[in-house]
């Protein structure tokens, strides 16, 4: 033994007798821009110790398309396409901020009947992307079969937006001033203007009973499981001020004890017509953030049965300009996009386009609050938060 | 209903600032470069706006090379706007104001609402604006080693000048006076 | 004393019993996957779906066997092998009927609970050597689990050994046969619940998947692997799997035994039963890994030092002192 100590590697003796703790260092991990639970293509720069975050920064801009600046190079009825693709997961929903800032500045408004289609479309929407996130988010968390029901079951949604629309993520359905006549209508004339495919009604009806028998199984699949809670209550708090400060909006802010819901502050859909709750959570945690788009889909069935059985009749466009000019102004419309606050300020200078087109998504502020949450927390919670933000990359970088 | 029709706020801002400018919906209250971040607390303490929405700019300018220019000609400057918003009624109110364009410069809101740190961020990968005290001013969704700002009115969009849009086959019947027809 | 036909024979049939075992699994897991979440191509598409699974293997042969640069590569490209093995070895002592059984070692237990331990340096090892940090982590993890796991593993067995005062996996389940009970039913069924607990975070399966875990390690220890030595991990782990029931027949649920069959037909009818009851206990981890979330990896270390040693620990002292008394 001596021998060892005297000859031997007398750094190493000296080394180990110095340092009792182990100091380490901290290492770099680079969470995206491709990883399977970062939706897309966020990337996370974090330091780690072990499984421990030390920080977390995030880089965006791999999704960055400038809708912004080809909005000052587009005519209004053009911008609609553009626009549906900010946030693809709820195309429609997207589409209708910008219409209602651009009709209140040529002070028009759509008929009664466009604006019930707009606001069933936009439920759906909302349903369609509520399904995408209890698929996802019980993914992430490492339940494999809900993503598969839900995605079945949002498809039934899909295919209804299609019917009317002709198309899935992107309806592009919107004109200045009404909606375009339905995509399955069959041919247009002057005289029979046909709206909502036949059979548009029962079936939504269908898929609306089918909706809450989803959120029965979901609730009971995902909610009910301990494994889940044990992972969600209780982790990634957000409280109301902190909420607040970052601009964190929707479901988010409203799980955290805010009953704040665009929905009940628009004139521009008819939303004060139907009975509805907003649901609201009390801790602010992932449980809740979940469990608040889940009662939310709910919610949002009842409005669509509602819509559905006081549907109005008459035209779906009022009488626009064939070549729309936008008079000189500016106007702010928000509304409740599924993901949280959209809004679209559009500044006119009378022309075929916007001057300035500023799109605010909720996501982009949703994810603003990540450096904050994540400090200090483990690797599995990063993941389980960053999903109960249920974010859309296209919605963070626009 | 909408943003801001509720008369009794827009009545109690309308006694606290002097130029609230009411079109469209939208409440817009004009301030000096000098009572920006003060005017973000007075809303934020005394009017409860402690939602902070968002924070972006508006290239003033004649000569564009993009879009339109203005109708009236303007005196090229840099309009920042922020939005805040309360969270039981849902009154919004947008702040602006006015800054030159050389050196760009105007105080970050990062002390009042943390939240602005981003917004502040993309306003100055954007328009080349300055947040004096913000922590962390670096590129938002750009390449580190990209120059220019995008979203200034004389930044050329290169596809446009290879291919003028809109293209020839546009079926909407386009622009009489649109900037670029060459066919 | 084993001349070499006999070895043949016996690494035959072992053979042929750890990869039908892993063949059956896998299209039960497959087929219990896709009847949970509604999927037509396992389910409808092909010979009622069967095909699938083939084609999935098929689907493993025909990709590129890529080694990253920067890995350590020789060890990179033996871990598998060495998972394959240390689970292939679990094989030999499971008896299939009282004489067909690999090797009917008198310390059995023992060796099956050594072995099985080991399958943890291949996994580590292939963490470390993929020169990837979600690897690194993953194999690390796979450690921590393994460790934590491996001991209510083995206090559960005790009890087993001790109710059936020997360690001979045949002598244990003559020892059944002779008390008429399973030992699950008898005693031990504190005991069977752990063994399967715990041999459900040895095969790093839902809800134990960290290691794996895809939403938050892309794929742990495995993302760097593709191609063939993907997929002898892929089937080691059904292996395991397969093996590990097996095992918890063997011990709780009575082994090749089944009352009422004749006794001297046992040969014919044992290999029957006990995969039976194999697939039986495979099912419910099917059912499990379908339905159940991940646990976090505190509350994984939690669970087994906090609730399921300490339990192994009492069932230990109850089965002594039930020894003692009767």
């Amino acid at each position: 033994m001596d021998d060892i100590l005297n000859t031997g590697n007398v750094p190493y003796v000296s080394e180990a007798s110095v340092s009792v703790e182990i100091e380490t260092e901290d290492m770099t991990l680079n969470i995206g821009p491709q990883h399977p639970s970062t939706h897309g293509v966020l990337r996370l720069v974090a330091k780690v110790d072990g499984e421990k975050i030390s920080s977390v920064e995030p880089v965006l801009g791999y999704m960055h398309r400038g809708y912004e600046k080809l909005a000052e190079v587009r005519t209004y009825p053009q911008i609609t396409t553009l626009v549906n693709r900010i946030d693809w997961v709820s195309g429609f929903a997207n589409e209708i901020p910008f219409i209602a800032a651009t009709e209140k500045l040529m002070e028009i408004e759509a008929p009664e009947r466009a604006k019930h289609i707009r606001l069933i479309l936009t439920e759906m929407a909302r349903i369609a992307s509520h399904f995408v996130f209890n698929g996802a988010y019980a993914l992430e968390i490492g339940a494999l079969t809900p993503i598969f029901l839900a995605m079945e079951d949002r498809e039934r949604i899909l295919d209804l937006i299609e019917s009317v629309t002709g198309g899935r993520f992107h309806p592009n359905f919107n004109r200045i001033g009404g909606v375009k006549p339905a995509a399955g209508s069959g041919p247009t004339t002057k005289k029979n203007v046909q709206d909502l495919p036949a059979g548009f009604y029962q079936e939504t009806r269908d898929a609306m009973e089918k909706v809450l028998e989803a959120v029965e199984r979901m609730e009971d699949l995902v909610g009910g499981n301990e494994v889940f809670k044990a992972r969600t209550k209780g982790v990634g708090i957000i409280s109301k001020e902190l909420a607040e400060e970052y601009g964190v909006s929707g479901p988010i802010l409203r799980a955290s004890g805010v009953k704040f819901d665009l929905r009940t502050q628009t004139d521009f859909l008819p939303y004060d017509k139907f009975e509805y709750e907003i649901p609201v959570g009390e801790n602010g945690d992932c449980y809740d953030r979940w469990y608040v788009r889940l009662l939310e889909m709910r919610e949002s069935a009842k409005i669509i049965l509602q819509a559905i059985d006081s549907m109005p009749s008459g035209p779906l466009q009022t009488k626009v300009p064939k070549v729309i000019k936008v008079p000189k102004g500016r106007s702010y419309v928000r509304t409740e996009n599924p993901k949280g606050e959209m809004g679209y300020y559009v500044i006119s200078e009378g022309g075929l386009g916007p001057y300035r087109l500023k799109i605010r998504t909720p996501s982009f502020s949703n994810i603003s609050i990540l450096p904050v949450l994540l400090e200090g927390q483990l690797l599995p919670d990063l993941i389980a938060i960053m999903g109960s933000l249920d974010f859309v990359l296209g919605d963070v970088d626009r | 209903m909408n943003l801001s029709s509720n008369a009794e706020f827009i009545e109690s801002i309308s006694t606290k600032f002097s130029s609230v400018e009411n079109e469209f919906d939208t409440l817009k209250i004009k301030v000096k470069p000098e009572e920006w971040v003060e005017t973000a607390k007075i809303l934020k303490e005394e009017f409860q706006l402690t939602y902070f929405s968002w924070l972006s700019a508006i290239d003033w300018e004649n000569e564009v090379s993009v879009g339109d220019p203005p109708k009236e000609s303007v005196s090229p400057h840099f309009e920042i706007v922020f939005c805040l918003s309360e969270s039981i009624e849902g009154n919004v109110v947008l702040v602006s104001t006015e800054i030159e364009k050389e050196d760009a410069m105007i105080p970050s809101l990062i002390e009042v609402f943390a939240g602005s740190n981003w917004h502040e961020r993309e306003a100055y990968e954007m328009f080349g604006i300055e947040f004096n005290n913000h922590p962390n001013l670096t590129k938002m969704y750009l390449p580190d080693d990209y120059e220019g700002n995008p979203m200034l009115k004389s930044f050329e969009l290169i596809s446009r000048e290879v291919k003028p849009w809109p293209g020839e086959v546009d079926v909407e019947g386009m622009p009489e006076n649109g900037s670029k027809e060459d066919n | 004393m084993i001349d070499g036909s006999q070895i043949l024979v016996t690494a035959g049939i072992v053979l042929a019993f750890a990869l039908n075992g892993a063949v059956i699994f896998t299209i039960l897991d497959v087929k219990g996957a896709s009847w949970m979440q509604r999927r037509p191509g396992p389910l409808h598409v092909g010979l009622r779906g069967f095909i699938f699974p083939l084609a999935e293997i098929i689907k493993f042969f025909q990709k590129e066997d890529i080694t990253p640069t920067n890995v350590d590569a020789p060890v990179f490209k033996w871990a598998p092998a060495y998972v394959l093995a240390s689970v292939f070895g679990l094989f030999v002592v499971v008896p299939i009927s009282p004489t067909l059984v690999g090797s009917d070692l008198d310390l059995g237990v023992f060796y099956l609970l050594a072995i099985s331990s080991l399958s943890t340096l291949g996994v580590l090892t292939a963490g470390w050597s993929s020169a990837n940090k979600y690897s690194l982590m993953g194999g690390i993890r796979a450690a921590g689990q393994l460790i934590a796991y491996e001991l209510p593993l083995i206090l559960a067995v005790v009890g087993v050994v001790i109710q059936a005062e020997t360690m001979s996996l045949v002598g244990i389940v003559e020892k059944q046969i002779e008390f008429g009970l399973p030992f699950a039913l008898s005693g031990q069924g504190l005991a069977f619940l752990i063994f399967m607990i715990a041999a459900t975070a040895e095969m790093m399966r839902v809800p134990f998947d960290m290691p794996i875990g895809e939403s938050e390690l892309v794929s742990g220890f495995l993302t760097e692997y593709s191609g063939v030595r993907f997929l002898i991990f892929y089937i080691a782990e059904y292996m395991n799997m397969f093996v590990l029931c097996a095992v918890a027949s063997t011990l709780f649920l009575g082994g090749y035994h089944v009352p009422l069959l004749p006794p001297e037909w046992v040969n014919f009818y044992g290999p029957v039963v006990l995969i039976t009851k194999t697939v039986l206990l495979g099912f419910i981890l099917v059912l499990v890994r379908w339905s159940f979330p991940r646990f976090r990896e505190d509350q994984l270390q939690n669970l087994a030092w906090k609730v399921l040693i300490p339990l192994s620990l009492l069932n230990i002292l109850i089965t002594s002192i039930m020894k003692v008394v009767f």
